[in-house]
């Protein structure tokens, strides 16, 4: 006699066929088993491998949507390799991020910094925003990359979320990339300083005072003497006795 | 001379504090400087003395709340004598927020060398914030310098903390600087400094009328049974006019409001009884405006007598509630007196509509209504109507709207209907009558103002009375 199938089964079987419009309450039994799984690794390991075997065939957006947020909470390894095909789907690709963005395994952000090689330039921004979520240094190279290129063929949208992305990250040598960045075009070069101001912030935040005050020097130096650039002179000053304090505090 | 004396030691003291600690905080400051070129208290220093307004205020911000310790508050207060004056005053304001006392020396270093008012006025302002009892001397003779010192130092001696400053504002206040004595008064009330009270009464007796009034307005404030005797004694050797006023005035609230207030009302009618006839006549407004059951037993039967009725309807015509209305309308009915007559009915106008937790709102208007049937002069009834918008229901309104085609009562009665329309609560309520009473003050007043605000309240809107 063939074994009756569960709620869970049920549930699958129902978001295999899931669509926008339709009552969500069939999906209950998923929800449920994420919440359950928290803490027992063979539930999670099982559950992760439903959501895997599911997004290897064709589904509805919707149903690649509530897979997605489900992975996000309970993905591990196993399942990059399912999600980053998606990264260059159009349809699923932000999704996909939302999904590898939050799920914290070195396999998760190499996926994302190899999309960012291969993917349409329309998609390269949720890349590159998604890798400065993971603060993942690893990609500093290929974003300021992105950042040289993009300054160059005047994408100033590109240009500002990679130097965004730059200041985000914060490691020295996403530092460095921002102080070498070069851009006529008013908005990236906003960007740039704005992203650089975020970078020392975020170092002063982490205590870290004397890669900040570089930061804050090489700012209040460029804008010295300019009045058009008094706003960031101000700004850098204001960071450099932030330094100045936290250094005479410690 | 001997405060001058005091005050020389005192700043002598303070100077060589200040010198000693800003010698020591530069060494530091010197040697933190060598050793780190990124010093904050050097860096806010530096920005203090920008031209430009916001790199300044980036120092201000970090004098007034980063780079703490006394050290580098002896720094900072280097700087003010070498500040223009403009910025002495931001830099004092920054010592104001920064709260430390270590500043308080520099700063009466500025206030005894600087040539400019305001300076010395934030200087002063800085002192309350900074100073101690050892401030009082210096923050008292500021009292005596024209504005904006004076404003500044009553401010700063209001706000000044320490142990003995009360005391010593109050020894002052008793043995000072006669011009002061009133000023330091006012301050000590502000600082709810009560320890001067028992001393206030003696004051009321002396021959400065602004020492005097400055004692009945503390006294009014915070006295208690205690000095009720003083205060009606007071009252006795005051002149007819404003300032006998403002005595009673404090007796009333003393008597009525203030702690132990039936203790007080208790101790003035002992006085009261224990007086003369003729001190009797002074007192028996306060006593009206008092109240209560004993008070109006006393008073019955000085109108029971012949001899001293018109002092008894005095004190009863300004009596605080609606109790005495029986008797006034009792006497009223039994007057053949026409002066007599009038004083009763002014009463009875003043009394019937005033707010009184006594009685209720439809009470208050079946009063106003008794008393307007006894009316028998238009510019009586205009009063009477003029007061009804003290009670704020629907038929207060509909008894006043009964006037409006009353040409000789009808201004009165628009006064009263705008007033009451004036509340949006009752306004909103009776909507459609409202409307149509407010088109109707439109077209009979000849006041423009009325005729302003009764648009505005048609149209929803408010209407902000202007300020005397």
């Amino acid at each position: 006699m063939a074994e009756q199938p569960t709620a869970l089964d049920t549930a699958f079987a129902a978001l295999a066929t899931f669509d926008w419009g339709q009552d969500a309450k069939a999906l209950q039994p998923i929800d449920e088993a994420v919440v359950a799984c928290h803490g027992n690794a063979g539930q999670r390991t099982e559950l992760e491998a439903r959501f895997t075997r599911l997004l290897s065939q064709p589904l509805s957006r919707a149903a690649v949507e509530y897979s997605c947020r489900k992975l996000c909470l309970i993905g591990t390894a196993a399942c990059v390799a399912t999600l980053a095909p998606l990264l260059d789907q159009p349809e699923h690709s932000h999704m996909a991020r939302y999904a590898l963005e939050r799920i914290a395994v070195p396999a998760a952000g190499d996926a994302l910094r190899k999309a960012l090689g291969t993917v349409p330039d329309e998609l390269k921004i949720g890349m590159i925003a998604s890798l400065a979520a993971r603060r993942d240094g690893q990609s500093v190279p290929a974003i300021a990359g992105v950042l040289a290129a993009a300054s160059k063929a005047d994408q100033t949208r590109l240009a500002v979320a990679a130097a965004d992305a730059l200041g985000q990250i914060q490691t020295a040598a996403a530092v460095d990339a921002l102080a070498a960045a070069a851009s006529t075009e008013p908005a990236v070069a906003a960007a740039v300083v704005n992203a650089r101001l975020a970078a020392a912030e975020g170092l002063l935040a982490a205590k870290q005072p004397a890669k900040a005050r570089a930061i804050y020097q090489s700012l209040a130096a460029a804008a010295a003497g300019q009045p058009d650039a008094k706003s960031i002179e101000l700004a850098a000053t204001r960071g450099l006795l932030a330094c100045a304090e936290l250094t005479a505090a410690s | 001379m001997v405060g001058e004396r005091r005050m020389k030691m005192m700043l002598w003291s303070r100077l060589v504090v200040f010198l000693l600690g800003a010698l020591l905080a530069a060494n530091a400051g010197r040697g933190a400087a060598a050793a780190e070129p990124t010093d904050p208290v050097e860096m806010a220093i530096e920005l203090l003395h920008r031209a430009d307004a916001d790199f300044r205020q980036l120092g201000l911000d970090a004098i007034a709340h980063a780079t703490p310790g006394e050290a580098a508050t002896y720094r900072y207060a280097a700087e003010l004598s070498k500040l223009p004056a403009g910025q002495q005053r931001e830099l004092l304001a920054a010592f104001r927020d920064r709260g430390d006392a270590a500043a308080a020396a520099a700063v009466t270093a500025l206030l005894l060398a600087s040539a400019d008012a305001d300076v010395r006025a934030d200087a002063i302002r800085t002192l309350g914030v900074l100073g101690n009892a050892t401030e009082v001397e210096l923050l008292k003779a500021a009292l005596a310098k024209p504005d904006p010192e004076q404003a500044a130092a009553r401010r700063a001696l209001v706000t000044l903390q320490g142990r003995d400053v009360g005391k010593q504002l109050a020894d002052a206040a008793r043995f000072g600087e006669p011009s002061l004595r009133p000023q330091l008064i006012d301050i000590l009330a502000d600082r709810r400094e009560r320890s001067i009270l028992p001393d206030l009464p003696a004051f009321l007796l002396e021959e400065d009328t602004a020492l005097r009034l400055a004692a009945a307005r503390f006294l009014g404030m915070f006295g208690g049974p205690e000095q009720v005797a003083g205060m009606v004694a007071g009252l006795l050797q005051t002149p007819a006019g404003r300032e006998r006023d403002e005595l009673a005035r404090a007796v009333v609230a003393v008597s009525t409001n203030n702690r132990g207030h039936a203790e007080a009302a208790k101790s003035f009618l002992e006085q009261f009884k224990q007086t003369g006839a003729a001190e009797q006549e002074i007192l028996l407004p306060t006593l009206g405006r008092i109240g209560g059951p004993e008070a109006l037993g006393i008073i019955d039967d000085l109108v029971a007598d012949p001899s001293r009725r018109a002092f008894g309807l005095k004190a009863l015509t300004v009596w605080p509630t609606a109790e005495v209305t029986g008797r006034l309308f009792a006497l009223l009915e039994v007057t053949s007196d026409s002066a007599e007559r009038q004083q009763l009915l002014d009463g009875l106008i003043r009394i019937a509509p005033r707010p009184d937790k006594t009685i209720n709102d439809g009470k208050r208007l079946e009063l106003v209504k008794q008393t307007m049937a006894l009316c028998q002069r238009d510019e009586d009834r205009q009063r009477l109507l003029d007061r009804t918008d003290a009670i704020r229901t629907v038929e207060a309104f509909r008894f006043v709207v009964g006037y409006l085609d009353n040409p000789a009562l009808q201004e009165a009665a628009c006064q009263s209907v705008v007033e009451l329309a004036h509340h949006r609560q009752l306004r909103d309520a009776h909507k459609d009558e409202f409307m149509k009473a407010l088109d109707r003050v439109i077209a009979v007043t000849k006041n423009e103002e009325l005729s302003e605000r009764a648009n505005r309240y048609k149209a929803g809107k408010t209407w902000e009375r202007k300020k005397a």
